[in-house]
């Protein structure tokens, strides 16, 4: 339990005024971001990661965080509201909880989903607590061959999980891999296509590029959406009655259990557990005729899913460094950007920043919790702007962001050029997130594959005798082919159906 | 007339120099800010504006292991506004690495003053069975290339130093691995993955100092004042190991003199200072303060036993 000593002095400092008002503006900043229809975590994390740079690692860290709590927050208004999700992983709120707010019980879907999600975030925080320090000794016995098989077998993961084709998968996981081979050879020392740029010599910079990919290409995907009516509804009775309340509790239990096992495994996203918590209440209700029509079970299992997901999804990153969705390698990013490589050494060694950032999940929790009630109403009257005032307020931000990294234009350059490349991919149909994950632990990746290879004199059979990498590598084998006979019998039924 | 040409010439020389400097200069770092260069450099210019009469701001420019802010560097305007930090020998093998494609050569720099010298050091875990760097060595040759030996990047002063004891001790014959700075050179090593690490005393002193790692060597003349138990090279009988990683000031080439003497004078005076002496202490950072001609001559002479060992590096088998 030495775990809760280190958490009491985390408290102590994430409580301190000046990290309190970190988390309290990332909330705000983050549910504002996800509101606006279109911008769900990924864009506000990677939209707002300049603000955070005159801040220390700690204080940069908890407002990305609380960003990203607030963001997958956010979205759920919308959803409710509007029937449009803020973001993807609260598609699912939209089937009951818009039918909800259409028979007056928007506050209650609000309220549930609010309570759900601290439910789910507490918790997972607190399994975050016990199961880190252990995990974090364990993984202090992996050397160079063991951490490149994990962080392989973390891309495996992303690839095969990532959208319907294996193949389009692959292209993106190796168009990040390439990209980050741009800049000096890490090793050598030599300039590796850099085309004589001086600018490229440090590689592209990971803010600009995920700025582009994905808030730019966001803002360039909502100009083209449709423009949506809001619902006239009074947002009267936050608190759920008591039959809610009764039909809600075993909801919140089995979403919570859900999103925290799903969020340990890198590359499920934010979606799944969404989806996997509706359709286990779906299955389990003695009337599955209801949900569909406003059940309150159907938006508190899969609000509580996301959040415990959100949280539990900490653990991959802090743990072993392997980043488990766009949003945490955007957060893994600003660990870098201020020196700190996540893993388990930064538990050894700067147990303080690592503790203050995991008190500041609960404390985020909380805040979101006492702040998002009584807001809600503003919230909504904040989906009234007019879409192009938003579209081009946001892109100026991320313009004056991706300037204010190292003041050069060459940054805004490299945003826009990849807002473009992120906006015909996603129309593509191409996922981004393997190209995201890719490109953060490409450099890492490429270090401790040569490494290692220094460290056998060039034998790549350092990677199958060590037992604990050739077990990583077993793995990340399988889950390669288990994805594609799954594709491959997808594809199958859907080519005899034709 | 020729004497008031030659009042006229003498006062607008003694005016430049009255009137320097007029604005902040600009102190860069060619290293991220929070590194122990940066460290010193903040000490050093806290202390030395006041002198000055301007502010000195810290600029850093890290990446490419400095390469980016010296290339910057080299092309500032030599007004004595954009000075820098030079640490060397990674300066040194920037320049002297084909592969780097330097836009600069040594000649670019003209040095100031240098402030901190931190001394090579060989170092194993706590536990190793290496108790002196007898011990390491006799494994070493007894394996040849089959002892590995950690360095903190290709061609820094660590590697460098793997080379100078490989040639003073005929036989003995390491397994480089190179790594990305001192963190994951300490995780390999504490992981049992590494089994010595050629080293800075700055960055491991605490550590050795608590029993967690075990220092086999200094490479200086004289002991560190931080960890003055261990032996040092030339005690040893190896008087030609001698590796360090030295910070001191340069400006850009075609700096005016008189420009460089008033840096000169401010910047000797703010490393004399106690408060400097103590802030450095504190940080963990051996002073090693040349100026002038004694610091020009260091440079130059590093230089040529850089080139012989960054040819070597280049040409040995795995590098």
């Amino acid at each position: 339990m030495e775990g809760l000593q280190y958490l009491a002095s985390g408290f102590a400092s994430a409580l301190t005024p000046a990290n309190l008002a970190f988390a309290l503006a990332g909330c705000v900043l983050g549910t504002l971001i996800g509101v606006l229809p279109g911008l769900g975590p990924a864009a506000g994390t990677a939209i707002l990661i300049p603000l955070t740079f005159t801040l220390d690692a700690t204080g940069a860290i908890i407002m990305l965080a609380a960003i990203y709590y607030g963001a997958m927050y956010g979205g759920t208004i919308t959803s409710v509201l509007i029937n449009v999700p803020g973001e993807a992983a609260s598609v699912v709120t939209c089937l009951d909880g818009y039918q909800m707010a259409r028979q007056g019980r928007a506050g209650a879907a609000l309220g549930i989903a609010a309570i759900g999600s601290f439910v789910g975030g507490v918790f997972a925080a607190a399994a975050l607590v016990m199961v880190a320090p252990p995990l974090a000794r364990f993984a202090l016995s992996f050397g160079p061959p063991e951490f490149f098989a994990l962080m392989f077998l973390g891309l495996c993961l992303v690839t095969g999980l990532a959208g319907q084709s294996l193949a389009a998968a692959l292209l993106m996981t190796v168009l990040g891999l390439l990209l980050a081979l741009i800049g000096i050879d890490p090793v050598r020392g030599a300039p590796r296509f850099t085309f004589g740029i001086p600018e490229l010599y440090d590689g592209l910079g990971f803010v600009p590029v995920v700025m582009g990919l994905f808030g730019v290409a966001e803002i360039l995907l909502v100009v083209e959406a449709p423009f949506r009516r809001l619902v006239e509804t009074k947002l009267s009775g936050l608190w759920p009655s008591a039959e809610e309340w009764k039909r809600s509790g075993g909801a919140i239990g089995r979403g919570t259990a859900i999103g925290f096992f799903l969020g340990l495994i890198p590359g499920v996203g934010a979606v799944i557990p969404t989806f996997m918590a509706y359709i286990l209440e779906k299955r389990l209700s003695k009337h599955p005729e209801r949900f569909g029509t406003g059940a309150i079970e159907g938006v508190a299992a899969p609000e509580t899913a996301n959040n415990a997901y959100a949280n539990a999804s900490m653990i991959p990153l802090l743990v072993l460094g392997v980043p488990s969705s766009p949003t945490i390698a955007i957060l893994m990013g600003a660990f870098i950007i201020n020196g700190l490589t996540p893993g388990p050494f930064l538990f050894k060694e700067r147990p303080d920043l690592v503790w203050t950032v995991i008190a500041s999940f609960f404390v985020g929790n909380v805040i979101l919790l006492v702040l998002n009630l009584p807001l809600v109403g503003l919230w909504a009257r904040l989906l009234r702007l007019p879409y192009q005032y938003l579209c081009a307020g946001t892109l100026l931000f991320c313009i004056v962001g991706a300037y204010s990294l190292k003041g050069t234009l060459f940054d805004v350059g490299v945003m826009l050029v990849f807002g473009i490349i992120g906006y015909l991919l996603r129309k593509l149909g191409f996922p981004l997130a393997p190209a995201v994950l890719a490109l953060i632990l490409g450099p890492f990746m490429e270090k401790s594959l040569r490494t290692s290879l220094e460290m056998s004199a060039g034998d790549f059979g350092i990677f199958v005798t060590r037992p604990i990498s050739a077990a990583l590598l077993a793995c990340a084998a399988l889950i390669l082919a288990v994805s594609a006979l799954r594709l491959a019998a997808l594809k199958s039924i859907r080519g005899g159906g034709s | 007339m020729k004497n008031v040409l030659f009042l006229l010439a003498f006062s607008t020389g003694l005016a430049f120099a009255q009137a320097f400097p007029t604005k902040p200069v600009q102190l860069m770092v060619a290293y991220p800010a929070g590194g122990s260069t940066d460290i010193a450099a903040r000490i050093v210019a806290a202390i030395a504006e006041k002198d000055l009469g301007q502010s000195i701001v810290v600029l850093n420019k890290g990446g490419a292991g400095g390469q980016v802010g010296w290339t910057e560097m080299s092309r500032a305007k030599p007004d004595g506004y954009y000075i820098g930090f030079i640490n060397l020998p990674a300066l040194n093998t920037v320049i002297l690495d084909p592969d780097r494609k330097a836009a600069f050569s040594v000649d670019a720099f003209v040095p100031v003053i240098n402030q901190v010298l931190d001394p090579g050091i060989i170092w194993v875990k706590g536990d190793s069975p290496y108790k002196t760097l007898k011990d390491l060595l006799d494994a070493a040759k007894k394996n040849p290339s089959k002892i590995s030996a950690a360095t903190t990047g290709i061609l820094s002063d660590d590697h460098l130093a793997i080379l100078m004891m490989e040639e003073a001790a005929p036989g003995a014959l390491f397994r480089i691995v190179h790594f990305d700075g001192g963190a994951p050179v300490m995780t390999a090593v504490m992981g049992g993955h590494i089994e010595c690490a050629f080293d800075n005393v700055g960055s491991v002193f605490r550590r050795i100092r608590t029993g967690e790692l075990r220092a086999l060597a200094v490479m200086d003349t004289q002991r560190s004042p931080f960890i003055p138990d261990v032996p040092t090279m030339k005690e040893l009988g190896y008087p030609t190991v001698i590796s360090s990683s030295t910070r001191g000031i340069a400006v850009p080439k075609g700096t005016p003199q008189p420009v460089v003497k008033r840096l000169e004078l401010s910047l000797k005076k703010a490393m004399d200072d106690p408060e400097h002496l103590k802030k450095m202490e504190e940080a963990g950072l051996q002073l090693r303060i040349m100026v002038g001609e004694e610091y020009a001559k260091y440079y130059r002479e590093l230089h040529t036993k850089a080139a012989k060992y960054t040819e070597w590096a280049r040409s040995r088998p795995h590098k």
